[in-house]
């Protein structure tokens, strides 16, 4: 048996994406004032990393499966629940989207939040990235949504109490052919997923300088990672996919520290939802002020090594 | 190869939206329309593919009468025709906007279809994947790179932690996110020649939306906290508080 409330598992070699938890706490949440059974799909034989969810329900044959199959045999898996739930990763995201088409339903995606009030539940969605908080109630069956990572708490339930079963479906012929370019570059965390985001603007002046940052990301230990504004990621001195704010990508880490970042408004709407915002910066009008918890106004090539060993020597 | 474009009318990045009243509705008038920015790339993919290959290039988009102005800058930057999907409103609802748009996409008879992998106003980032499933074709979206080789397609995209490639044959349908690459600017003589090119004005009714949105609101505003001159003592100071008064632990 399908359970009704269903997180559908994020995996990366054969383990479970810590994200996956945070969608756990809003199926938990749901299946509490609806009175429904809740449990988790792995599109997998043997993935570790769920040993204390209750239900687990692993799906065989979709290990090696290319979106589209997955997509279209996840669909059949699902189609009698009554939500359907999952973390807005790039996989993600496309995964749930693909199924939404299938099943002919909407899907609030990249949601931030939720809400749960007299058995209706209600999604909260970031618009214009995230200067406009939407909520968005869904009135097709099965109810379908994405959560960004990092909006919801983690779900720990217990130790090794998983009730597992095994179902396998048969998959459809695949549309198009997935291999991995970069296997899993795993040195540094994505930003999207890291607790502390160390971040860099045009006030870095160039690539070469990047050190600092990596010191200070260093001195914070493996939770951080490193980030960039657009001018940085448009000059070619950073990976695009560093580029943080609204044409890139939205983030919400415990710490976000902005160094040589003047603060534009589509840098700001995608760090607005960090719990605690650092910025560096020589310029005392710089708009990043007007954000920040804490501000320091100097020569970041001076205050960025200062606070590396600050932070060092609280380790 | 005649590919489409699916391009969306968007507010400029730089606007502070406001709300209405009730809360209910984005205040547009003093809005700033531009084409969705990851849209404007997808554009600029298929322009450069059939300057090189041969082809024609059709942008279509969906809303009121204002889009025809998003798809006049799509005919500057180099489209050969548009085609104006008009409705009353802007669907909030990726499974509404796909739906709208696949008569045209099938009859059209496109080998590939492009669009931005999100937009940066409603930012569900679900289109091309919708697109694909409902017209049977393959589909892969936050696309970097892209090359066509015949009817053959590889592209490239960024997943967490690592790169993917994918080969599809065509017809497909392909989400193309900005870093791909900065689009054109219009020259004053494509401008004065997309006057002349055809935007072809098409009455759809909107199925209706099972995505209710309730309420907006603006998210609460952050105030400056501690501001500080850097001097001694203060990069300590400031790791200190952001350890026992952000209560952030490393």
């Amino acid at each position: 048996m399908i359970p009704r409330i269903v997180v559908l598992a994020d995996t990366a070699a054969q383990v479970v994406r810590p994200v996956t938890r945070e969608v756990c706490t809003a199926a938990q949440r749901i299946a509490d004032a609806v009175d429904l059974p809740w449990g988790v799909i792995v599109p997998a034989a043997s993935v570790t990393g769920l040993e204390d969810i209750p239900t687990v329900v692993r799906v065989d044959t979709l290990a090696e499966a290319v979106p589209d199959v997955r997509a279209s045999a996840l669909t059949e898996v699902c189609r009698e629940c009554a939500y359907v739930m999952m973390a807005h990763t790039t996989g993600g995201g496309d995964l749930m989207a693909r199924m939404a088409q299938h099943l002919d339903v909407p899907l609030a995606a990249d949601c931030v939040g939720l809400t749960v009030e007299d058995q209706q539940v209600r999604f909260v969605r970031a618009l214009y990235g995230g200067k406009v908080l939407s909520t968005v109630r869904i009135t097709a069956r099965p109810i379908m949504a994405t959560f960004r990572p990092r909006s919801l708490p983690s779900l720990f339930v217990g130790e090794n109490c998983a009730v597992t079963q095994t179902v396998s479906v048969e998959l459809a012929t695949p549309l198009s052919t997935v291999s991995q370019v970069a296997e899993a570059v795993r040195d540094r965390l994505d930003v999207t997923e890291a607790d502390i985001v160390i971040s860099g603007g045009r006030g870095m002046q160039g690539p070469e300088q990047w050190g600092v940052l990596e010191e200070l990301a260093a001195a914070f230990g493996p939770r951080a990672t490193l980030a960039c504004s657009r001018p940085v990621s448009d000059n070619g001195w950073r990976p695009r996919n560093e580029h943080v704010g609204q044409t890139g990508r939205a983030i919400s880490p415990d710490l976000y520290i902005a160094c040589g970042i003047s603060g534009a408004i589509q840098h700001v709407a995608g760090i607005a939802r960090s719990r605690c915002i650092v910025a560096i910066n020589k310029d005392p009008d710089a708009p990043i002020f007007k954000v920040a918890d804490y501000g320091i106004v100097g020569d970041l090539f001076d205050v960025v090594p200062a606070l590396t060993a600050a932070i060092r020597q609280l380790r | 190869m005649k590919i489409a474009v699916c391009i969306k009318q968007t507010a400029d990045t730089e606007t502070v939206p406001g709300l209405d009243a009730d809360g209910t509705r984005v205040l547009t008038d003093d809005i700033t329309w531009i084409i969705n920015p990851h849209d404007e790339s997808a554009l600029e993919v298929a322009l450069r593919q059939v300057e090189e290959y041969g082809g024609s290039v059709t942008v279509l988009a969906l809303g009121p009468q204002r889009v025809q102005k998003a798809l006049r800058e799509g005919l500057a930057m180099g489209a050969d025709r548009a085609i104006h999907l008009r409705c009353e409103r802007m669907p909030n609802d990726a499974r509404v906007t796909a739906r709208a748009l696949k008569p045209i996409l099938e009859s059209e008879g496109f080998d590939l279809v492009l669009a931005g992998q999100v937009s940066v106003d409603n930012g569900g980032g679900q289109l091309p994947q919708r697109l694909g499933v409902l017209l049977g074709w393959p589909s892969v979206s936050a696309v970097e790179g892209l090359e066509v080789d015949g009817r053959k397609l590889t592209a490239q995209r960024p997943v967490e932690g690592g790169r993917e490639q994918h080969e599809l044959n065509l017809p497909a349908v392909i989400g193309i996110n900005r870093r791909i690459g900065e689009p054109r600017y219009p020259s004053f003589r494509n401008i004065m020649k997309a006057k002349r090119k055809p935007v072809i004005a098409i009455e759809v009714t909107l199925e209706p939306s099972q995505l209710v949105c309730e309420q907006l609101r603006l998210p609460p505003q952050k105030t400056a906290g501690q501001i500080m001159t850097y001097g001694p003592g203060v990069a300590d100071r400031v790791a200190h508080l952001i350890r026992s008064e952000a209560g952030i632990v490393w």
